[in-house]
């Protein structure tokens, strides 16, 4: 890293260079991830509404809520969601290492693969081969296709690592090499666990905690890598404190593999597994602490460039709905509340939280920033981006209120035994048809998103100079728009 | 999905490009700067600790490292309603059936040795069924109860060389049930008796006998067979004494 903070030649032709190198396999992941996320948001969509009217083609087997559902989850996790993070994930590394990429063929080859797996199980759920196993609904042989191809993917970071042309290791690169070798670990665990013969309690232990562990060992450090490169680079500023980042990291390795069985509270587990994991979950809220006080004391002082950057309003968007999925989990790990929300819609509520609010608004705030860069062209609307956060803030805003106060009534009906259980199901369907205008509105904000993605993609973006903002003519710098200096303390 | 000849936007070539050709969003980016390392403030090392005292609240339920323990405490599942409801089945109960119920409890002490058939082992551990010390006056039993006994001591025939501790801890209350509990599941009581044994009767044992030493089988035979403790009887459906 230069300790100069001034922008010279010889940094920019370099950038550019990174950028080049590893424009292909980003853009690969970019675009497809994003046809993705338009079809497992019409999949939700469907989903909520099968909820909320069951009798609704009733007839046809291809539209049931048990095929809608996993296929809805299978293609939000890994078509979208791990699509984009390692897109995300090859830039950033690239970028951190300065190290250009050099297996960029290998790497479309191999993404190919992926998007055929995820094309294949999100087709055998569709026609009735799924497992009903949370998020790892796709038929039994199949993860090793996913591990394969994710190995190809991503077992190139790992050189460019080893032969980094910076001397301090940033703290993004803790996190996204973190989470690039931690997945291997938790994926193959699991589905070695559920395939190969473990216990049917164990197997669905394991499968529980898979789902915490995606989401505390993959999405988290591949997001909070975003929030810190993202953070300092549109503000301007140094990091606020980097032995502040690194505590929030060693906390994610050191406790996200203990939490998942907190999911089953009460049920045939010795007593101190459920009690582990809430108690780990409550004390990975130190990273959530750590991450939230580190960025916006970064961003002290600068805080009104959020109206108008868009990767620095949705990767601050997201960091907020991670401090609320910390808070939500660590709360539902306590038994007194835990043993009401534990069978609700509160836990599909949490999950789409992680996955969809915490996770894919930060991923979007990084590709508003690495697009623009890998294309050479700029975003065409500052207020398709407005509608895409607005819309997407309100759909997952609305999801969780809805879920969490809708699963609170239902748990209290279901552990109320002087109540039928068709009374817990009645009572909550009000808060299931908060469900379907949730994933309308996230479906809304998507059409803005893919439509733009594709622009991007077919190269017919805008080829005026300056970026695009969410506010204010086009070709202003942020800075500018926000009335703030240029800083370079 | 993927089209790899849409690169016409990016026209200059490796290693050749100057910087005035480059893109703007290259250009405009700004440095990353060495990291800072300021101190956490007094907010977030609150914040963590209260992180930290809520997992140790949950860590804390979890009744050890047990394999064996299944249910973590504040997680006991409520008893499922009996047909006509809880609350009015409470009324119709009569009071000797709680009586039992109670004593019945309390017996759990008891049935590692006595075992919950009250068979007891044989040659080991004395049986209550067909016991003359059950069956014969409270005040004997009453006695055993509050101070123990140590062998050798004969019971229905058959020699044993046990110690029974005293149980003379438990409330007079406790012991009232689990005396009364033992004579009417386990003993075969005389014509007439109805074989409970009140709160108040305990409290006269230990009148007399508290704080003796462990008997032994010859001073228990000093009380006569079938001596009672005294106090008033009770009207099973009540639990009111009789005058």
């Amino acid at each position: 890293m230069s300790d100069n903070s001034q922008v010279t030649a010889e940094d920019v032709q370099e950038r550019a260079g990174i950028d080049r190198s590893v424009r292909f396999p980003v853009m690969f992941f970019f675009t497809s991830a994003a046809v993705w996320l338009f079809v497992a948001t019409l999949f939700g969509f469907l989903s909520a509404l099968k909820l909320a009217v069951p009798a609704l083609w009733a007839d046809c087997q291809f539209l049931g809520y048990g095929r809608l559902f996993p296929a809805h989850m299978t293609a939000l996790v890994y078509g979208w969601a791990m699509q984009a993070g390692i897109g995300v994930m090859l830039w950033l590394v690239a970028r951190l290492t300065r190290v250009e990429m050099t297996k960029a063929k290998a790497v479309i080859v191999a993404g190919h693969v992926w998007n055929f797996a995820v094309g294949l199980a999100v087709f055998a759920i569709w026609i009735g081969k799924g497992r009903s196993i949370p998020w790892l609904d796709f038929p039994g042989w199949m993860w090793m296709l996913f591990a394969l191809s994710y190995l190809m993917m991503v077992v190139w970071v790992i050189p460019m690592f080893r032969v980094r042309r910076t001397g301090d290791v940033y703290i993004s690169e803790y996190y996204v090499i973190g989470a690039a070798v931690w997945f291997p670990w938790i994926f193959i665990t699991a589905n070695v666990l559920i395939n190969r013969g473990a216990a049917p309690v164990m197997a669905a232990g394991a499968a529980g905690w898979f789902v915490t562990n995606l989401i505390y060992f993959w999405f988290a450090p591949i997001a909070l890598a975003v929030a810190y490169y993202i953070v300092p680079k549109i503000a301007g500023r140094p990091i606020f404190s980097y032995p502040l980042a690194k505590l929030g990291f060693w906390t994610l390795a050191i406790l996200a593999g203990w939490t998942g069985f907190q999911r089953f509270m009460g049920g045939p587990f010795p007593a101190w597994m459920p009690a582990l994991s809430g108690a780990a979950t409550l004390f990975i809220l130190i990273a959530v602490v750590a991450t939230c006080t580190n960025l916006l004391m970064t961003l002290k002082g600068r805080q009104k460039l959020w109206e108008y950057s868009p990767s620095l309003r949705f990767t601050m968007f997201g960091m907020l709905m991670f401090a609320i999925y910390g808070v939500l989990a660590g709360m539902s790990s306590f038994f007194s509340v835990g043993k009401v929300l534990q069978f609700s819609h509160f836990l599909v509520g949490l999950d789409t939280l992680a996955v969809y609010g915490f996770f894919s608004m930060t991923i979007f705030g990084a590709m508003y920033f690495i697009v623009p860069r890998v294309t050479g062209c700029e975003w065409v609307s500052g207020g398709m981006i407005r509608w895409h956060f607005w819309f997407s803030a309100y759909g997952i805003l609305t999801l969780v209120g809805v879920m969490l106060v809708g699963g609170l009534a239902q748990g209290g009906n279901m552990a109320d035994l002087d109540q039928r259980f068709a009374v817990s199901v009645g009572n909550s369907q009000g808060y299931v048809i908060g469900r379907i205008c949730a994933w309308f509105l996230i479906g809304i904000s998507n059409l803005w998103f893919v439509y733009q993605m594709g622009l991007m993609f077919l190269g017919k973006g805008r080829k005026s100079e300056g970026p695009t903002l969410i506010h204010g003519e086009p070709g202003k710098s942020a800075e500018a728009a926000a009335g703030l200096n240029p800083e370079n303390a | 999905m993927s089209d790899h000849d849409h690169d016409q936007n990016l026209d200059y070539e490796a290693g050749t490009a100057s910087v005035v050709d480059m893109h703007d969003a290259v250009k405009r980016e700004k440095v990353l700067q060495p990291s800072g390392h300021e101190p956490m403030g007094v907010t977030a090392l609150v914040l963590c600790a209260m992180a930290l005292i809520g997992g140790g609240i949950v860590f804390g339920h979890n009744n050890g490292f047990s394999s064996s323990i299944y249910v973590q405490d504040f997680y006991t599942p409520e008893p499922p309603p009996s047909e006509d409801g809880a609350a009015a089945a409470d009324e119709n109960v009569a009071w000797i059936d709680k009586w039992m119920k109670d004593g019945k409890k309390v017996y759990n002490n008891c049935i590692a040795c006595h075992q919950p058939d009250g068979l007891g082992a044989p040659g080991q551990f004395p049986p209550l069924v067909g016991s003359e010390w059950v069956d014969g006056g409270t005040e004997r039993l009453g006695a055993i109860m509050l101070n123990g006994i140590a062998g050798p001591f004969t019971v229905a025939g058959q020699s044993y060389n046990q110690a029974m501790p005293a149980w003379n801890g438990l409330s007079d209350e406790k012991i009232a049930q689990v005396v009364t509990y033992i004579r009417r599941e386990f003993g075969t009581l005389p014509e007439g008796q109805d074989g409970v044994v009140t709160t108040e009767m305990i409290e006269a044992a230990r009148e007399l006998y508290g704080g003796k030493p462990t008997w032994d089988e010859g001073g228990l035979l000093a009380i006569p067979e079938d001596a009672m403790l005294p106090g008033a009887k009770v009207d099973l459906q009540t639990g009111e004494p009789i005058q």
